[in-house]
């Protein structure tokens, strides 16, 4: 019994330097003030470490890194998105630091329009969709994917880096 | 000889549907939203049945309660309090005030209504 | 309706606000009382309204949270991070009812059960148990039949004083069956005397009614502690009906005296010979209760117990680090003391929760049973070290493993009696399972006579199978734990028992899981020992609080042996990592060249020694703190490759610190130099 899904959803949408991304707000459980990260050596780059989550250790990844974005000066902006991710038939909760925070919004179903796959920046199993908002284009990401693949960046190789990163 | 409710909460839609719920009963109702504005109205109208609740800012039920006995036209007036939880050292400090009966919220309309028989009539 | 229900919403909302900001000052600031006034008006208020706007939901979740500030606010209990998070968690669902008017999606569904279970668990856990059975009991009486009472009811003078009035309480008593009242006037004073603001009077009631005493006493509830009431059951039965009990009663002058009446009625109804009571049921059933040795509890008691404990040390570790930034002898001693007593405490919850190994060697014993009749083998099962205790978790987590080994050993390991009577081995095999403590861990071996492992063999077979390339140099050691990799299995047959060594690499994970290590120690032809090692404790572990750079990291303390003070080019002129203390030279890592900490790299450094495998190791830290109770937080799946890591503890201000497996870090450290 499939009871009607409903065809509008809501999202919250963040940015990463000059790029605009949003989640499904389902993911999401709160927005956090930047606070101190405690770093965990040996861990890769876009694992900034822990906070401290009203007792709970949080995990923070830096989502600016896994996108191969410029790191950019932390503002006055910039905060944790708290996720809830699906990760091996588990829920996972974990922080992702972003520049900037921007808005709710609904979207239809309809409105969400396929990633062109020629071209694109970014790998596409990540991404559900996107969007035209204002002039501005909204990329729908699959929290859940993105933040349990253990590949370093989704980055398109646009010219195949033969170059492997060095190892720790 | 209808009688004349007065009705002590500092949150108003309780005390809307409260009204509503003991006018619908038959009762003439009156509306305080806190301690002094209820003594007002005591002082000029009569009143048959005091319902107040036990927490409000300012002056709480308990207070309410003593002001009421002191004056000489309603000692003798029943005094309904809103309570709780049903832990019974609130029952003592409202019988210690002077309640005549307490209701634990939230309560079912019948609950209520049975309790202000047993006061007025 | 809809306007109120409009304006019901609004101001819930408003109050839901206000609640949230409350929530999160208390959590700077637990302390505060203004706050938690604040959060429990609001519970408060919205408990006592939503359910008349229709949101029972809303009103249950309140409910006990009300409870929880109630206590909190008479200072019954304290705010902690458990409360404030369930409180916080709930304000979510809370909004989440009301402005979705109780729709709820099926993941909110059981977001909101799981929540208001876990509310009022925490309820009780600050309320002690409130046990209402003996209520419900009482519910439980004859209820259709009627009894005759007889009631004595005797106000207070000042009853009226309070707006109660006695006439409408006979009035009630009146209509719940027949009956006949009679008022003693005796107590009234002359005329001159009377004041008449005061009552008097008192009755005898005599009621027949169905209903049971509780309904009598209803009536009564709000005056019962201002009259003397005594109900007395004098008979099954309508007496009312009978013309000599009321006849009787009529006679009687002054004050009733109820054996005189009871003697009566029992006469009356013998000479009528009516059916009376039933035989009572003869005495309370003698339950033999065997001396109190030990009791049953509940695993979640446990479990609840465990997580005081583990709030109490990060408390206690608060109150001592605000102890030390405000110097006040007093309070140095209080702050001592407290800590002494949780660290017991501690140790004490912890006991409590360990279970003897013994708990599982039925299982065993049941295993090495049936397969011995299968596999047509002769075996002795034996265990040692049955009273060693293990945490309850860790025992529920060992058996599967330990079954499989066992299970494994039995098939594979175990020669048929052809075997071993051509090895000159005894028809009879034995399998021992033992459990003794070593240090801090427990370790748990599975030893069996058998035919052992071949390194030799075991080595072919991976490098058949790709597991490992066939250049690789491999001590024996190594060569056995290659047996955990996934899809090895070295036995000639499959059989239904230990299948195609699917067991193995599960029994290591599990063991992993549990922060265990597993060792394999053999010899061909003579025997195989598998060796578990656990931690003994879970949650909490005795530390040693370290920081280098800006980050805090605990040692656990039972490894830790001595700190000295070194300086920066002592490790930096040391050559091959070893440096003389106490006259000893000894290896060492420091922790800022292995994780590459560049910033603020003091002149002075400290030394602390670790005792690892027998031997002493030194760590290189910029500072060391102190001795602290690390309440371990897991890191989480993220971070599960990293085993160098137990875990995370949160300090007395909130940062994070990071607890460190310093075997696993030593191994680490001395691995990579190998490379």
């Amino acid at each position: 019994m499939s009871e009607e899904v409903a065809t509008t959803q809501s999202y919250l949408s963040f940015k990463l330097g000059e790029e605009v991304f949003a989640t499904n707000v389902s993911k999401v459980r709160e927005i956090l003030q930047l606070t101190k990260i405690t770093n965990i050596p040996q861990a890769p780059s876009y694992m900034m470490g822990v906070i401290n989550l009203r007792g709970i250790v949080l995990p923070v990844i830096d989502a600016r890194d896994k996108f191969r974005l410029p790191l950019t000066e932390t503002t006055v902006n910039t905060c944790i998105i708290v996720l809830n991710i699906e990760m091996d038939e588990d829920t996972l909760m974990l922080g992702i630091m972003v520049d900037s925070v921007l808005e709710v919004f609904d979207l239809s179903e309809e409105e969400i329009k396929p990633v062109p796959s020629i071209g694109s920046k970014y790998k596409s199993e990540f991404i559900l969709g996107m969007v035209k908002k204002e002039e501005e284009f909204i990329i729908l990401l699959d929290i859940d994917k993105v933040f349990s693949s253990d590949e370093i960046s989704f980055v398109m190789e646009q010219t195949e880096d033969i170059a492997t990163p060095p190892t720790n | 000889m209808t009688k004349t409710i007065l009705i002590v909460d500092d949150f108003e839609s309780s005390r809307s549907i409260l009204g509503r719920t003991l006018e619908n009963a038959g009762y003439k109702v009156m509306q305080g939203n806190d301690g002094e504005a209820a003594l007002k109205i005591l002082d000029e109208l009569s009143i048959d049945l005091v319902i107040t609740d036990l927490n409000m800012p300012g002056m709480d039920g308990i207070s309410l309660i003593k002001n009421i006995r002191s004056r000489e036209d309603y000692q003798f007036t029943p005094v309904l309090l809103l309570t709780t939880n049903s832990k019974n050292d609130k029952k003592e400090l409202a019988k210690e005030a002077g309640a005549t009966a307490w209701i634990e919220k939230p309560f079912q309309v019948e609950a209520l209504l049975n309790n202000i028989r047993k006061m007025i009539r | 309706m809809d306007n109120i229900k409009a304006r019901f919403l609004e101001e819930a909302n408003d109050l839901i606000e206000d609640l949230e900001k409350a929530l999160l000052e208390l959590e700077n600031n637990p302390e505060d009382k203004n706050q938690v006034e604040k959060v429990f008006r609001v519970m408060h208020t919205l408990k006592g309204t939503s359910a008349m706007f229709g949101f029972a939901k809303v009103g249950d979740l309140t409910h006990d949270l009300e409870t929880i500030y109630d206590f909190i606010r008479e200072g019954k209990a304290a705010v902690s991070s458990e409360i404030l998070s369930i409180t916080l968690e709930s304000v979510d669902i809370l909004k989440l009812l009301l402005n979705s008017d109780q729709a709820l999606d099926h993941k909110d569904e059981e977001a909101y059960n799981r929540l208001t279970k876990e509310v009022v668990k925490l309820a009780e856990k600050i309320e002690g148990k409130p046990s209402d059975e003996t209520e419900q009991e009482a519910a439980i009486l004859e209820v259709e039949s009627v009894k005759s009472y007889y009631i004595l009811f005797r106000p207070q003078e000042k009853i009226l004083v309070r707006g109660a009035n006695p006439m409408y309480l006979l009035d009630d008593l009146n209509a719940l069956g027949d009956c006949k009242i009679s008022v003693h006037q005796t107590n009234v004073p002359s005329l001159d005397d009377i004041d008449p603001v005061l009552c008097y009077l008192y009755w005898d009631i005599y009621l027949a009614t169905k209903e049971n005493e509780q309904a009598i006493k209803d009536i009564f509830m709000f005056v019962e502690d201002d009259c003397i009431l005594e109900i007395h059951k004098v008979s099954d039965g309508n007496i009312l009906s009978n013309e000599k009990f009321i006849q009787k009663v009529e006679e009687i002058e002054g004050d009733v005296s109820v054996e005189d009446l009871k003697e009566f009625v029992k006469n009356l109804l013998q000479i009528l010979k009516s059916k009376g009571n039933a035989e009572e049921k003869g005495g309370s059933a003698t339950s033999k209760e065997n001396g109190l040795g030990s009791i049953r509890v509940a695993t979640d008691k446990l479990d609840h117990l465990m997580n005081m404990v583990s709030e109490l040390i990060t408390v206690q570790a608060r109150l001592s680090l605000f102890a030390e930034k405000n110097p006040n002898p007093e309070l140095d001693a209080i702050a001592e003391n407290v800590e002494k007593i949780s660290r017991q405490l501690r140790d004490n919850a912890f006991s409590i929760c360990l279970i003897p190994f013994e708990n599982l060697l039925t299982r065993f014993q049941r295993l090495v049973r049936d397969l011995s009749i299968e596999l047509k083998k002769d075996i002795l099962f034996l265990a040692e070290g049955r009273e060693t205790e293990l945490d309850k978790t860790i025992i529920e987590n060992l058996a599967d493993p330990l079954m499989h080994l066992i299970r494994n050993s039995l098939d594979h390991g175990i020669e048929d009696k052809e075997g071993r009577t051509k090895a000159g081995k005894p028809a009879q095999a034995t399998i021992t399972v033992k459990a003794f403590y070593s240090g801090n861990q427990v370790h748990i071996q599975v030893i069996d006579d058998g035919r052992g492992i071949d390194p030799v063999k075991i080595k072919k077979k991976a490098i058949e199978k790709g597991l490992v390339s066939d250049e690789a140099v491999l001590t024996d050691k190594e060569c056995y734990q290659l047996i955990f990799l996934p899809g090895f299995s070295t036995a000639e047959k499959v059989t239904d028992v230990s299948g195609r060594g699917v067991g193995m690499d599960v029994v290591k994970r599990k063991i992993l899981e549990i922060r265990g290590e597993v060792d394999i120690e053999s010899k061909v032809d003579v025997g195989t020992t598998i060796t578990i090692k656990l931690p003994l404790s879970l949650s909490i572990i005795d530390g040693l609080l370290v920081k280098v750079d800006n980050t805090h990291i605990v040692f656990p303390l039972f490894s830790v042996q001595k700190c000295y003070e070194v300086t920066r080019s002592q490790i930096a002129s040391a050559f091959n990592n070893m440096i003389a203390v106490d006259g000893e030279q000894i290896s060492f890592f420091s922790l800022r060249e292995q994780f590459k900490i560049e910033n603020n790299y003091p002149e002075i450094l400290q030394l602390v020694t670790i005792s690892h495998e027998n031997q002493k190791v030194g760590l290189v830290v910029d500072t060391i703190i102190g001795e602290y109770q690390a309440v371990l937080k897991p890191l989480g799946k993220l971070y599960k490759q990293l085993d160098i890591m137990s875990g995370a503890s949160i300090l007395g201000d909130g940062t994070v610190a990071l607890v460190m497996d310093t075997n696993k870090v030593i191994k680490e450290f001395s691995n990579k130099i190998l490379i």
